[in-house]
C-alpha cells in the first residue's frame, strides 16, 4: 500500500466534496437539523389526551371524581356528553382519545359501601397510546377508591381518616428511577439520536460517492491506474470518516449542552467507540456501493438498510426488549443496538470498557467485516 | 411503440369545407400532447424497470420490511427483566413476588446482594429490580406500614413509566388485600367500596400493535419512494445532461415533470396493492372496515403531493447526491413527527404546526381512519383537502422555480 497515492485519492474525494458546496453544506445541514428537529418534537410523553366524560350520576361524588380528569395534566379534557351514543362520531372523527362514563348511583353504592364499575372507552387506533392512557386510569381510579375506602372504614370504625388511609395501603411501592430519574424523555432521545442520525449519514455520503463515480463513468480512470483497489477504497473513505466524525462531535455538543442530556462515562471510551461505529456505518455504505450501479438505488437502499432499522430495531422508539424473537433477532444482526448500548451506557449510566467490552467488540467484528466484504467485492476489472 | 409525431408545419386538413378550422386542430393538439405524455411515461417505466437492483428493493420494502415490522415490534411492556432482591424469604414476600407475572414482567431470578442488583442493572441484563426488606412479613401482620422498593432502568421513559405504573397497582392491590384480611372485617372485593373499571377499546380491541406498525410502516415506505424516486428522475436528467435535450424539444415544463410523477406514482401505488393483499390482510388480518376505493384514492393523492415535494427538492439539486441529503432532511422528520410515535398535542407549539400541515400526518389519520374506523369521506374531507393543498402549493412552487432555472 502506498501512502502517496492513498493521499491522492483522499485529497481528490476531498476536493469534489468541498467544490459542491451545496452537498457539503448539507453533509452539515442534514445531522445537525435532524438533531433539533426530531429532537425537540419527538417526545415519549403522552400528556393532553383529549378526553369526554359522561356522567350520569351528576352527584357531588362524581362530579369530584370527573374534576381529578379535568385537573389533571394527562387529559385535556374536551367536556360533557350526554350520552354513549355522542361519543362514537368523537372517537372516530379524533376529537377525543378516551371516554370515561360513570354509572348512575355512583354516589349512592360507593357511600354505602359497595363497588361501582367505571367505562373508560380507549381509541385503540394508536397501541401504545392506548396502553399508556389505561395506566393513567388505572392510577387515577386506585387512588379515588383508597380515599373512598379510608372514609368509608374511618366512618365504620370510628378511627380518623389517616389511621384508616395507612390500614388499607399496608405496603407501599417505592420507586427508584435509575438513569434518568425525573424521565425526562429528551434525555433519552437525543443521545439515541446519535445513533440514528451516524447510522444513516455515513453510508449515505460513500454509498453516493462511490456509485457516483460508477455511474458518472469517471471510476474507468481508477481502474485504469496505478492505485490498488484497497488504495482507493481506503483513499475514498478516509474523507467521509472525516466528516462524520466532525458531525459525531457536533451531535454530541447538541445533545451535552443544548439539550442538556447528563455525560457520565469517559469520553476517552466514547470517542474510540464512536469512531468505530462510524467505520462499521461507513462500511454499509461501501458494501451498498459494490451491490448497486445507479445512485437512485443506492439511494433506496441505503434508506431502507439504515433509515427503518435505526427506527424500528435500535431500541429508540421500541425498546429491544418488547420485539418478538424475529426482530429481535434483526436487531442483534445490525450494529445499531451495540452502538445504542454504548450511548445509553456511557451517557446515562456511566459504565464503560469494563462493562460494554462485549458491544464493542461486536462493532469491530462488524467493521472489518462490512470492509472486507465490500473489498472483497469491489473489482477493478468489472463484469460487464 | 410511436415515436412522437412530428407536429410542426403540418396543418390539419379539414374535413369538410365549411366545418370551422380550429377543432380539428384542437384535436390534433391533444393528440399530440397526449402521445408525448405516454412516450414520456413510457420512457420512465424502461428507465425504471432497467434498474434491477432498485426494483429487488422496492418489492424487499413492499413486502418482507412491512412484515418485519409488522410482525415483530411491539410498543407494550412485555417480559420487563425482573430481578428479585429478597431478604425477608417469607410466605408473604414469595405470594408478593409470584403477582410479578408474565406478560408485563418476567422474573428472571434472584440476587443476593445489593451490589449485584446494581451490576446487572449497569450491564442492561435487568429492568428492575424488586427488593423486599427483611421482616416483610412481620411488619405486615402487625399491621405496620412496610415498603417494598422497585428500581427501574428508565433510560427508556414510556417502559419506566409502564412497569411504575403496573407495580403500584401490583403492590396495591396486594396490600389492600392484606388489610382485609387482617382487618377481618368483613371487607372483601365484592363488598367494598372500591372503583371497578371496564374499559373497552374501540377499533382495536385486542391492542395489535402489528395493525399499527404495518400500516405505519407501509405508509413510510410509501412516502420514501413517493419523494425519492420522482425526485430522483429528474435529478438524473440533470446530473447527466439528457435535461438539455428535454429542454430543446417542444415539451412544455408540465409535460417534463409530469410523466415522471405519473410512472412512479402508478408504481407506488401497485406496491401498496402488493402489500395490502399479500402481506397486510392475509399476515396480520388488518381490517378494512372502510372501502379499499377510498383508501387507494386517498394514496393516490398523496403520493402525488409527495412527489411533489421530490420534485421541489429535483429543481433545488443540482445532483443526485444532493437529492439523497435533501430527502433525508425532509424524509426522517417527517416520519418521526408524522404523529405515529409522538401525539402532536405534545410537541412544541412551531412543530406542531409543522406537523398540521406536513401531509404524512394527515395520510396516516385518513388511512388508519379508513382501515380500522371504518370512516368514509364524511369524516375524512378535511385530511384529504389538507393532502391535496399542500400538494397544489408545492406543485405551483416547484414549476415556477424549474421554469426561473431553465426558462
Amino acid at each position: 500500500m502506498n501512502v502517496r497515492r492513498v493521499t491522492a485519492v483522499a485529497s481528490k474525494e476531498w476536493r469534489e466534496i468541498v467544490r459542491d458546496r451545496m452537498f457539503l453544506a448539507l453533509t452539515f445541514l442534514v445531522p445537525v437539523s435532524l438533531m433539533l428537529v426530531v429532537g425537540y418534537g419527538l417526545s415519549l410523553d403522552v400528556e393532553d389526551i383529549p378526553l369526554a366524560i359522561v356522567d350520569r350520576d351528576g352527584t357531588n361524588l362524581s362530579r369530584e371524581y370527573a374534576y381529578r380528569y379535568i385537573d389533571s395534566r394527562y387529559f385535556d379534557f374536551k367536556g360533557y356528553a350526554l350520552d354513549v351514543h355522542d361519543l362514537s362520531p368523537l372517537l372516530a372523527d379524533n376529537k377525543i382519545r378516551a371516554a370515561i362514563i360513570l354509572p348512575e348511583n355512583f354516589q349512592k353504592e360507593l357511600l354505602g359501601g359497595r363497588p361501582v364499575v367505571v367505562q373508560t372507552l380507549i381509541d385503540g387506533t394508536f397501541p401504545f397510546r392506548a396502553q399508556t392512557t389505561k395506566g393513567y386510569v388505572l392510577a387515577m381510579n386506585t387512588s379515588f377508591s383508597s380515599e373512598v375506602l379510608a372514609s368509608y372504614i374511618s366512618k365504620r370504625r370510628g378511627i380518623p381518616l389517616a389511621q384508616a388511609a395507612t390500614s388499607i395501603r399496608p405496603v407501599t411501592l417505592e420507586a427508584r428511577y435509575l438513569y434518568n430519574q425525573s424521565m425526562k424523555s429528551d434525555w433519552a432521545i437525543t443521545p439515541r439520536l446519535i445513533m440514528v442520525i451516524l447510522m444513516m449519514t455515513p453510508p449515505f455520503y460513500t454509498a453516493l460517492g462511490i456509485v457516483r463515480e460508477k455511474e458518472r463513468g469517471s471510476i474507468y480512470n481508477i481502474y485504469s491506474s496505478t492505485v490498488t483497489r484497497l488504495e482507493f477504497l481506503i483513499g475514498k473513505l478516509i474523507p467521509y470518516v472525516g466528516i462524520s466524525s466532525a458531525n459525531a462531535v457536533i451531535l454530541w455538543l447538541i445533545a451535552t449542552q443544548l439539550f442538556g442530556a447528563p455525560f457520565k462515562g469517559s469520553l476517552l471510551f466514547f470517542i474510540p467507540a464512536t469512531l468505530l461505529y462510524i467505520i462499521c456505518t461507513t462500511g454499509l455504505g461501501l458494501v451498498v456501493s459494490v451491490l448497486v450501479r445507479t445512485q437512485v438505488a443506492a439511494m433506496v437502499v441505503t434508506f431502507i438498510v439504515t433509515v427503518i432499522p435505526s427506527i424500528l430495531y435500535s431500541g429508540v422508539i421500541v425498546p429491544i426488549s418488547s420485539l418478538s424473537p424475529t426482530a429481535q433477532m434483526t436487531a442483534h444482526g445490525l450494529p445499531a443496538m451495540y452502538y445504542t448500548n454504548i450511548i445509553v451506557g456511557t451517557f446515562m449510566k456511566g459504565v464503560g470498557l469494563r462493562e460494554l467490552w462485549p458491544d464493542v467488540l461486536v462493532l469491530a467484528f462488524y467493521a472489518t467485516g462490512l470492509m472486507t466484504i465490500g473489498y472483497r467485492m469491489f473489482h477493478k476489472r468489472p463484469s460487464t | 411503440m410511436n415515436p412522437t409525431t412530428p407536429t410542426t408545419g403540418e396543418r390539419p386538413q379539414p374535413h369538410t369545407a365549411d366545418e370551422p378550422e380550429t377543432r380539428p386542430r384542437r384535436g390534433r393538439a391533444f393528440v399530440v400532447w397526449w402521445n408525448r405524455m405516454r412516450v414520456m411515461t413510457i420512457k420512465e417505466y424502461l428507465q425504471l424497470y432497467r434498474d434491477r437492483i432498485l426494483i429487488v428493493f422496492m418489492l424487499y420494502a413492499f413486502t418482507l420490511e412491512v412484515f418485519l415490522a409488522g410482525s415483530g415490534v411491539s410498543m407494550q411492556l412485555q417480559n420487563g427483566a425482573l430481578q428479585v432482591h429478597d431478604s425477608d424469604h417469607s410466605f408473604a414476600s414469595r405470594e408478593l413476588i409470584h403477582r410479578f407475572r408474565p406478560p408485563q414482567f418476567s422474573i428472571d431470578g434472584e440476587v443476593l446482594h445489593h451490589g449485584e442488583s446494581i451490576e446487572m442493572l449497569d450491564r442492561g441484563e435487568a429492568m428492575m429490580v424488586l427488593d423486599i426488606p427483611p421482616q416483610f412479613q412481620e411488619s405486615l401482620l402487625a399491621g405496620e406500614t412496610t415498603s417494598v422498593q422497585l428500581q427501574i432502568d428508565t433510560s427508556n421513559p414510556v417502559l419506566g413509566f409502564l412497569a411504575t405504573s403496573y407495580g403500584e397497582q401490583i403492590v396495591g392491590q396486594y396490600g389492600l388485600e392484606a388489610a382485609m384480611q387482617r382487618e377481618g372485617i368483613g371487607l372483601n372485593e365484592q363488598a367494598a367500596p372500591i372503583i371497578h373499571e371496564e374499559h373497552r377499546v374501540w377499533y382495536n380491541a385486542n391492542q395489535n400493535d402489528a395493525w399499527f406498525m404495518s400500516v405505519v410502516e407501509m405508509l413510510n415506505v410509501i412516502t420514501m419512494f413517493a419523494i425519492l424516486l420522482p425526485a430522483s428522475a429528474m435529478a438524473r436528467e440533470k446530473e447527466r445532461g439528457t435535461v438539455e435535450q428535454l429542454l430543446v424539444s417542444p415539451l412544455s415544463t408540465f409535460q417534463m415533470m409530469f410523466p415522471k410523477v405519473l410512472a412512479m406514482t402508478s408504481v407506488i401505488l401497485v406496491g401498496t396493492m402488493i402489500t395490502i393483499h399479500l402481506i397486510l390482510q392475509p399476515f396480520f388480518g388488518v381490517p378494512f372496515r372502510g372501502s379499499l376505493t377510498l383508501f387507494m384514492a386517498v394514496t393516490a393523492i398523496y403520493v402525488f403531493t409527495t412527489a411533489g415535494i421530490g420534485m421541489l427538492l429535483a429543481t433545488i439539486a443540482r445532483n443526485l447526491a444532493q437529492v439523497g441529503m435533501l430527502t433525508a432532511l425532509i424524509f426522517i422528520p417527517m416520519v418521526f413527527l408524522s404523529g405515529a410515535w409522538t401525539p402532536p398535542e405534545n410537541m412544541p407549539p412551531v412543530l406542531r404546526a409543522v406537523s398540521a400541515i406536513a401531509p404524512l400526518h394527515h395520510y396516516i389519520d385518513a388511512s388508519l381512519g379508513i382501515m380500522l374506523k371504518g370512516s368514509g369521506i364524511g369524516l375524512l374531507w378535511d385530511s384529504i383537502l389538507a393532502i391535496a393543498l399542500f400538494g397544489a402549493a408545492i406543485y405551483g412552487m416547484s414549476m415556477g422555480y424549474f421554469r426561473r432555472q431553465f426558462g
